[in-house]
């Protein structure tokens, strides 16, 4: 199939699916469906790029990209449709499709009003999301960043629930007030490339070319690192994350988690890091600073949470931090175990979301106070929660570990106090885990509850996911394979 | 006159006739034909405007470029769908008689008049023309104290701006002894009596843009008049303003005179105009302070003139004309089932009538400048602008204040989807205003992704 076909399709195939249920709106069930083989045709389609990658590049396409397309869109800016992927891309896209359609699959019973509409946004926000890891022209990339925060806004304030409002007002502005500035970024070193050379473009690769005064360059990656550490989301502005998720309903906790935080880490690799090296550089230990009190106060905090969500949440927080830490050392081992830990966290996290929105969805509660004892009423369930549970607590054969490894490995001899404090980070989460398990799975009922264990449904989605955390877990070879060159190619040391 | 002038001068008579006949008709026959009978007119003067080959020709103090071109037929085109958005609103509201078709006509004729000036007398001329229809239009609806107050504040204020621009005319007119533009505005860039001229041509301007700090008008009249009737001062008023002011500004080529009052409109609009809206709780009102917010994003636009500022500027006039014409399009199809116009009356709105909330939804997020509406790309072109002019502290206000106005505009969002409504009732929407409202989202959406396709 012709490159740029492929990428055509994979891109816009879900928001043509999703747009074609618009005549549907009023047939939940059959709504439902199409939403599902559409979501299953992508998630196809992106695995069957994985055929591609040992394919030879294409002509014109930077290195490392085996799939590469670039057409003309608005001449008079010099804006250029220019997609391509590489193994970062590729491993990004297979997890958007995964995640989606388990995101489909968790709300097939729990959303019950204006089914369609639900459907319809997540399939618009797969297309946001794909084009945001496929774009290499800034403006294309800004385009598909704004873009996934409507269907995200649309998601938390219509099925959400307790200040659900509040939440998804709350994320759309951080977000937007981070991006905003992006934006002015963007013009900035499009106006300066332009004036350099003469020619007007937002194409990435010749982006990197411009010469750039220290102090400029400086100014512009703290316009480009704020709007990437609100998604992130390091410490000082993360307050956005525990009310989103757990105001989400189950599907959007499992795309904010899974797919919307690793957004902002692929956009400090794609465009921070190659566009402006020196100020990324020089703001290096500041962003290892965060990560690490990042890791370490969302932790503590995880520990005092009674909602289950929001423990997961902050939780989510600790793991990006090291995926925060990996970016920063900006060394080949923990880059690649910042990009395996994105994985990573999106595969266990995605099911620990859908987990607790299970548990919600049968007993109207996601207070650790009103559980106790499910191991014994519901032993299936149990079983996949204490599996996803200790995976994302990092235990050595799932994957989260090698993910952590790698980074902590990677960092110690650039800071090794960093890799220390953060070594701290892999313990913790074994104490508010173990508690949470406890209290949840072990302990005497509290309340006297009906629950009905997990469907075909249900433990279809989870099996494949915890295979997958698994098989990453024993085997991580083939993704680090995959994105060896990539990761080279990025740091500039030849493989 | 030979043919090429007539040729030239056919769309000003289209209307013009159109609108004496649309009079005639009401008094031999009155019903909703005079309406169709000026939606057929404005057609007729917008295809005039597709169909004839440009002619470089100028008679009359006209002239006849492209750009006037895609003007006229916009202007055309955007009058017919505001009668039609008006039909039924004004039938529910009690709005009879021909006069309403008729001024829309006459309006139209002022603004298409402004569009080809080239004459400084014909340009007033024409400003005029638009203004004082408007006067008749902002309160035509009778029964309403709210309108009658509107229309008296608009006649006042308008009276006193129109005071400021004729006398900056003069004065410029006194300095160079010609009323060419052309001519005048090349001779006199200098002369202190000139710059003098100019700052009241600027008051004029700042006033029909409704700039801080000459927006007093623009929350009154927004809530007061009718909703098409807003659409119409909203989208086409100001639009024609903004090319008015276009085509001064870029004839003199260098106005860094005009550099520091423009930078401080362009300012305090932005900033107080966000603000207050934030605080509005009445849906109009809010609308009128963005747009007070909106023309501060122009008058940025306008200062970056040379690197790309006036091309920004025009784009931005479409594209905030049709954002006006989407959102009172849908305010007045609400409004017909009986709310008011407070915010909370538009909860549950997406349940009640999805078409109508989709459109003002889609408004908002392009007012918001979200993407891949055309508000976005408009926003864009303006503070690339601004940062190629090198104004990068306006550019870094103008969209923190911009990141702030989000607020608001998803403050309906969320009104309309999110939260349940307090009473049922369901609105029938005719064809032709669902052909009207759904073509300017889809235009909104496609200009947004095709901005070449506006060739300006």
């Amino acid at each position: 199939m012709n490159d740029s076909l492929l990428l055509t399709t994979l891109l816009f195939f879900p928001l043509i699916g999703g747009l074609l249920l618009i005549p549907f709106l009023g047939r939940p069930v059959l709504a439902r469906q199409i939403a599902l083989a559409v979501g299953t045709v992508e998630l196809l389609l992106a695995s069957f790029c994985w055929l591609s990658a040992t394919a030879p590049p294409p002509a014109g396409a930077p290195a490392g990209f085996f799939l590469f397309s670039s057409r003309d869109w608005i001449p008079d800016f010099g804006v250029r449709l220019i997609l391509g992927m590489d193994g970062i891309s590729l491993l990004l896209v297979i997890l958007t499709a995964l995640v989606t359609l388990v995101a489909m699959l968790v709300s097939w019973r729990s959303i019950t009003k204006r089914v369609a509409l639900h459907y319809l946004l997540l399939l618009v926000m797969e297309t946001g999301i794909i084009g945001v890891f496929l774009s290499l022209d800034l403006f294309l990339f800004y385009l598909f960043w704004e873009v996934m925060l409507i269907p995200m806004f649309f998601l938390i304030g219509i099925w959400g629930h307790g200040r659900n409002i509040y939440s998804a007002v709350k994320f759309f502005l951080f977000t937007l007030a981070g991006s905003l500035l992006m934006l002015l970024a963007i013009i900035g070193i499009y106006l300066l490339h332009g004036d350099q050379t003469g020619c007007y473009s937002f194409a990435l690769n010749e982006l990197v070319k411009t010469t750039l005064p220290y102090s400029t360059s400086l100014w512009l990656y703290s316009a480009f690192l704020l709007a990437f550490a609100v998604k992130f989301p390091l410490l000082p502005l993360h307050t956005w994350l525990p009310d989103a998720h757990t105001d989400a309903p189950t599907a959007g906790s499992v795309i904010l988690a899974g797919l919307l935080l690793k957004t902002g880490a692929y956009g400090l690799i794609r465009f921070g890091y190659p566009l402006f090296p020196e100020a990324a550089r020089a703001c290096g230990p500041l962003l290892m600073t965060l990560a690490v009190v990042g890791i370490l106060y969302a932790s503590w905090v995880a520990y005092a949470q009674t909602d289950m969500k929001r423990l997961i949440a902050y939780s989510s927080i600790a793991h990006m931090g090291f995926v925060a830490l990996g970016i920063a050392v900006w060394r080949p081992v923990a880059l690649s175990g910042a990009l395996l830990q994105m994985v990573n966290h999106g595969l266990t996290t995605t099911a620990l979301f859908a987990l607790v929105g299970m548990l919600d969805e049968r007993a109207h509660s996601r207070e650790i106070a009103v559980f106790g004892g499910l191991w014994g009423k519901i032993p299936r369930f149990s079983f996949f929660l204490l599996f996803f549970a200790m995976a994302s607590a990092g235990m050595p054969g799932l994957n989260n570990f090698v993910g952590e490894f790698l980074i902590l490995a990677g960092s110690f001899r650039i800071t090794p106090l960093s890799a220390c404090l953060a070594f701290l980070g892999i313990i913790l989460p074994l104490v508010y885990t173990v508690r949470f398990l406890q209290e949840v799975l072990f302990q005497t009922e509290r309340q006297p509850l009906l629950l009905a264990d997990i469907n075909w449904r249900e433990g279809g989605f989870l099996g494949l996911l915890a295979l997958a955390d698994i098989y990453l877990g024993l085997h991580p070879e083939p993704l680090l394979a995959m994105v060896r060159l990539p990761v080279a190619l990025l740091i500039g040391v030849v493989p | 006159m030979n043919l090429n002038e007539l040729w030239t001068l056919l769309p000003l008579l289209i209307l013009a006739c159109g609108a004496l006949v649309v009079l005639l008709l009401g008094a031999v026959e009155p019903g909703r034909h005079t309406t169709w009978t000026g939606v057929v007119c404005c057609c007729g003067a917008a295809l005039w405007a597709v169909q004839t080959p440009p002619l470089v020709s100028v008679s009359f103090g006209m002239s006849d470029t492209p750009l006037v071109r895609s003007f006229i037929l916009f202007f055309c085109l955007l009058a017919a769908a505001v009668l039609i958005v008006s039909l039924e609103y004004n039938e529910q509201r009690g709005i009879h008689g021909e006069e309403y078709p008729a001024t829309i006509l006459f309006v139209t004729f002022g603004m298409v008049a402004m569009a080809g000036a080239t004459n400084l007398l014909v340009l007033f001329l024409g400003l005029e023309t638009m203004t004082f229809g408007f006067y008749i239009l902002v309160a035509i609806d009778l029964k309403r104290g709210t309108a009658s107050e509107a229309g008296l504040k608009y006649l006042l204020l308008g009276a006193v701006s129109t005071g400021f621009l004729a006398f900056g005319l003069a004065l410029l007119y006194f300095t160079s002894g010609t009323l060419e533009s052309a001519a005048l505005l090349k001779q006199c860039s200098g002369e202190p009596l000139a710059v003098l001229g100019w700052g009241f041509v600027l008051i004029g301007i700042a006033f029909k843009l409704s700039l801080v700090p000459a927006h007093f008008w623009t929350p009154d009249i927004y809530q007061g008049a009718p909703a098409p009737v807003v659409a119409f001062l909203s989208g086409g008023s100001k639009c024609a303003t903004i090319l008015f002011a276009v085509t001064l500004l870029s004839t003199i080529g260098n106005y860094s005179a005009l550099r520091t009052p423009l930078l401080a409109l362009a300012l305090l609009s932005m900033i107080l105009g966000n603000l207050a809206a934030l605080l509005q709780k009445s849906i109009r009102r809010m609308l009128a302070y963005s747009s007070i917010a909106q023309m501060g994003y122009v008058a940025l636009a306008l200062l970056a003139g040379g690197a790309g500022g006036f091309k920004a500027a025009l784009f931005y006039a479409f594209t905030y004309a049709l954002m006006s014409l989407t959102a009172f399009g849908a305010i007045a199809v609400f409004e017909r089932s009986g709310i008011t116009d407070q915010l909370e009356d538009y909860r549950g709105g997406g349940c009640k009538e999805p078409f109508a909330a989709a459109v003002l939804a889609l408004s908002m997020f392009a007012l918001a400048g979200i993407p891949p509406t055309a508000g976005f790309t408009g926003k864009f072109m303006i503070f690339a602008a601004a940062l190629r002019s090198g104004e990068t502290a306006a550019a870094v206000i103008g969209i923190l204040t911009a990141a702030a106005s989000a607020y608001y505009y998803l403050r309906v969002v969320v009104n309309l989807y999110m939260l349940k409504p307090e009473k049922a009732g369901r609105i029938e929407i005719s064809l032709a205003e669902k052909l009207v409202l759904s073509t300017a989202a889809i235009l909104l959406v496609i200009f947004g992704l095709f901005p070449m396709l506006l060739d300006l």
